[in-house]
C-alpha cells in the first residue's frame, strides 16, 4: 500500500473545499494578465525596434561613405538627400506616410513577437 | 476531452485558450495550495495568479509528466518569493501586528465551520508539516514530487508528511468531540 492512500479522505476534505472555488473569475483574471503583459512588451519592442530603424537610417549616409569613400559624390549626395528630405517633410505629408510605413513594418514584427 | 500535455503544448505555440483551459482545471488546487501555505485568501490568489502568469511565460520549459506538480512546483516557488518580501517588509516595520488568516463569512455556516477546522488544524502543525501536508495531502503531489519541489530530501518529506497527519487527524478528531 502506498504512503499516499494512508490520507485519501484527508485529500478528499481539501479537495472539496478547493471545487468550492469559482473558476470563472480567476481564470479571467490571469488571461487579463497575460494579455495587458503581451501589450507592454509589444509596445517594448515596437518602440524600441523603431526608435532603432530611425537611428539606422540616420547613419545610413556615414555608413555608406565608409564603402564609397572613393567616390565623394555618392556620400555628398545622400547627405544632400537627408537635408532635402528633412525641408521637405515640413511641406510635404508623403514623408509622414514613410514614418508610418517604416512603423507599421515594425509593429507587424513585434505582433509576430511570442509572447 | 484533450490531456494536460495537449494543452500545453498547443500554449507553448501561443494558444491563449488552450492555456485558459489549463487555468481552469488546475486553479482550484493551486488557489488552495497557495491560500493553505499563506494563511490568506487574498495573498493566496495573488500568489496562485503569479503562478499561472509565470507559467505561461515558462511554458515551453514543461516537459511532459504530471501538469499538476509543475503548476505546483512554480506555486511554492512563488510562494518561496512572497515570503522573502514578507520577511523584509517585517523587519522595516517592527510595529507590525500579527495579520489573521481570512477566514469566510459567505458560506453555509456548516461549510465554514468544516473550512475553520480544517484551517485550525493546519495551524497546529509545524511549518515544515504543513508544507509537505500541503503539498501533499492538499495538492495531491506523490511523496517524490514534493520533494522534487522543495528540494527537501524524501525521507524528509515522508517523515513531516506522516506526522502531519497524524497531527491533523488528532486536532480534526478534538474539533469533532467539542
Amino acid at each position: 500500500m502506498r504512503d499516499e492512500e494512508n490520507y485519501g479522505d484527508l485529500t478528499r476534505l481539501f479537495a472539496a473545499e478547493d471545487a468550492a472555488l469559482e473558476a470563472a473569475p480567476f481564470t479571467a483574471g490571469v488571461m487579463k494578465g497575460i494579455r495587458r503583459q503581451a501589450m507592454i512588451r509589444r509596445l517594448t519592442v515596437g518602440a524600441f525596434g523603431f526608435a532603432g530603424a530611425v537611428i539606422a537610417l540616420l547613419q545610413l549616409p556615414e555608413l555608406l561613405s565608409a564603402f564609397v569613400g572613393v567616390d565623394h559624390t555618392v556620400t555628398s549626395a545622400l547627405a544632400l538627400a537627408r537635408t532635402e528630405i528633412s525641408q521637405a517633410a515640413a511641406s510635404n505629408p508623403m514623408w509622414l506616410a514613410i514614418i508610418l510605413g517604416a512603423a507599421l513594418s515594425m509593429a507587424a514584427v513585434s505582433m509576430t513577437e511570442r509572447t | 476531452m484533450r490531456s494536460d500535455p495537449d494543452l500545453a503544448h498547443a500554449a507553448a505555440k501561443g494558444s491563449e485558450a488552450a492555456f485558459a483551459e489549463l487555468v481552469r482545471r488546475h486553479q482550484a488546487r493551486v488557489r488552495g495550495m497557495a491560500r493553505r501555505l499563506t494563511g490568506s485568501e487574498a495573498q493566496g490568489d495573488d500568489i496562485a495568479q503569479m503562478t499561472f502568469l509565470a507559467a505561461w511565460q515558462k511554458i515551453g520549459s514543461y516537459a511532459g509528466g504530471t501538469f499538476s506538480a509543475w503548476i505546483c512546483t512554480i506555486c511554492w516557488r512563488e510562494f518561496l518569493q512572497w515570503r522573502r518580501r514578507q520577511k523584509i517588509e517585517i523587519e522595516f516595520d517592527e510595529t507590525a501586528e500579527i495579520i489573521p488568516f481570512d477566514r469566510p463569512f459567505d458560506r453555509s455556516a456548516n461549510e465554514a465551520e468544516n473550512r475553520m477546522d480544517l484551517a485550525r488544524a493546519l495551524d497546529s502543525l509545524t511549518e515544515a508539516q504543513r508544507v509537505c501536508v500541503v503539498l501533499c495531502v492538499a495538492a495531491g503531489l506523490s511523496h517524490r514530487e514534493a520533494a522534487e519541489a522543495t528540494g527537501w530530501p524524501l525521507g524528509t518529506v515522508k517523515s513531516h508528511v506522516l506526522r502531519g497527519v497524524a497531527q491533523l487527524r488528532t486536532c480534526l478528531a478534538s474539533a469533532d468531540v467539542a
